[in-house]
């Protein structure tokens, strides 16, 4: 219950802050008459917004899935490859660099790429979505896994536990913290790779309306799009704190935040 | 009788330098072994030699007469540390039935972990979770769960050196009672007053690196009460503890 609250006290909280920005840009761009194909007002951007509701929440809809696809592609195989490194030295020495290399590839040159090996439909954009959280839930999952505590260890081992117990029973519960920060990451950086990966090819998304309002200087549409993808950022945001209280009751970090 | 513990020429260390060398121990069934030295003379590697956590580079070590790593599949081994290295995701009664769920083969009767909980005082904690408890608290938990499988070999790294001398006083009244039943305990400790008190024979580690310098059987009457501490005898073994570690 006590979770519940503070979720909503946090969006509280950010919906007051855009609140507060949404009122000066209001009264900026009335008081200076800014047109709106540089700078639309609030008020234009959330008229537009509720004027094609069903509209943008269906385009929203396409890239929630497709982010959420990617997301769990990308943290899935990030997961699978660090339980490996923790178990291999060897395999850490040789993953590590790979995955440093992805990590630096910008992702804007590989989107193209992706349209182009995976087509126009979904696949592309999984795909970058997936690539774009690898790298925070590796390292996360990583330091996460291997961080358990030599005494534990210790005492595990003495009871004949074998590495697979000492896996399950101690290091990942022991990592679970760190999932959470690199869930947190990732889940925000799976919105961009979709968002991204629409631009580079698709007929449907808040990336290609974005893409779209561009080219016809449909500011109040442009920004109707970008907000709602930082609202659903925020939630999924939200989402992520609510499960990790539920989930890291024990945790001593919970008892002070 | 095979001895419980029986080292021979043991050097160990790691990586190459070593920290302990020239270790011959044989530790009787059932006897209660305090290993008292100053701090990095090697105590807690001794432990880890004999537990099979730490290889030998030379010499053997033997539990009732068989390899280290033979006791630790058949669960023999009980282990308290420094810090009590309690799962913090576990409750009370978890954490402590946590050695019945690994290495399942291995299963032996006696007290349920309910009734180890009780018998460390804790019934009214089960349901708690380690950050709920306080230090002392936390040492009875890992005591329990220590017991649960019924070790034939208890190997104890400073289990008090973290508390406060009141709750240390407790616990260690306490600790006495656990011990028997053919148990082997080997109690690493700093206080020398508390390895008398507690132990059947104590032995000093000095050095670098670390050998066994002396070793002070106690001829102490059991049950031990607190009054022992003032008792002359008491005060005469302390002085010879002392004066093998200076």
């Amino acid at each position: 219950m006590s979770s519940v609250r503070r979720t909503l006290t946090d969006l509280g909280i950010a919906a007051l802050a855009i609140g507060i920005i949404a009122i000066a840009l209001e009264l900026w761009t009335s008081a200076f008459r800014v047109p709106g194909y540089l700078m639309p007002a609030p008020s234009a951007v959330v008229a537009r917004f509720l004027s094609d509701l069903p509209f943008f929440l269906r385009e929203a809809g396409v890239t929630i899935v497709e982010a959420a696809a990617g997301f769990a592609v990308g943290t899935g195989v990030a997961f699978a490859l660090a339980t490996a490194m923790v178990r291999s030295r060897v395999l850490e020495r040789t993953l590590f660099p790979l995955a440093i290399l992805v990590k630096l590839t910008p992702i804007v040159a590989v989107a193209p790429l992706f349209t182009l090996w995976f087509g126009f439909g979904s696949a592309p954009k999984v795909g970058i979505a997936a690539l774009i959280t690898f790298f925070p839930m590796l390292v996360n999952a990583f330091v996460g896994l291997r961080s358990a505590d030599l005494q534990e260890v210790a005492f595990l081992e003495t009871l004949g536990a074998t590495r697979d117990e000492i896996f399950r029973r101690l290091r990942v519960p022991n990592a679970l913290p760190y999932l959470f920060s690199g869930a947190r990451i990732s889940l925000n950086l799976a919105l961009i790779g979709a968002v991204i990966g629409e631009w580079t090819g698709a007929d449907r998304g808040l990336g290609r309306v974005i893409l779209v309002a561009n080219a016809n200087l449909d500011l109040a549409t442009l920004f109707a799009a970008v907000l709602l993808l930082a609202a659903i950022g925020i939630a999924a945001n939200a989402l992520v704190g609510a499960s990790e209280r539920r989930v890291l009751h024990w945790h001593p970090a919970q008892l002070t935040t | 009788m095979v001895p419980a513990i029986e080292i021979t020429g043991v050097r160990a260390g790691y990586g190459s330098s070593a920290v302990l060398d020239g270790i011959d121990l044989r530790v009787p069934t059932g006897e209660v072994l305090a290993i008292v030295g100053r701090s990095g003379s090697g105590k807690t590697t001794l432990l880890r030699v004999i537990s099979g956590a730490v290889a030998p580079m030379s010499g053997e070590v033997r539990l009732a007469g068989a390899d280290p790593s033979e006791s630790r599949r058949g669960k023999r081994i009980g282990l308290v540390g420094q810090d009590s290295a309690l799962h913090p995701w576990r409750t009370v009664l978890e954490n402590v039935h946590l050695p019945l769920e690994v290495n399942t083969l291995e299963r032996r009767g006696g007290p349920t972990p309910r009734e180890w909980i009780a018998r460390v005082g804790l019934d009214r904690a089960v349901d708690q979770y380690p950050h709920e408890l306080s230090g002392g608290m936390r040492q009875r938990v890992a005591l329990a769960r220590s017991l649960v499988a019924d070790p034939s070999l208890l190997l104890m790294d400073e289990p008090l050196s973290s508390l406060d001398e009141l709750t240390r006083e407790d616990l260690r009244l306490e600790l006495v009672g656990f011990w028997g039943n053919g148990r082997t305990v080997v109690y690493v400790t700093h206080d020398i007053g508390e390895a008398v008190w507690l132990a059947d024979r104590v032995a000093v580690i000095g050095g670098r690196p670390g050998r066994i310098v002396g070793t002070i059987r106690v001829d102490l009457a059991r049950p031990r009460d607190a009054a022992l501490r003032r008792d002359p005898r008491f005060l005469d073994l302390v002085d010879d503890v002392r004066k093998l570690l200076a």
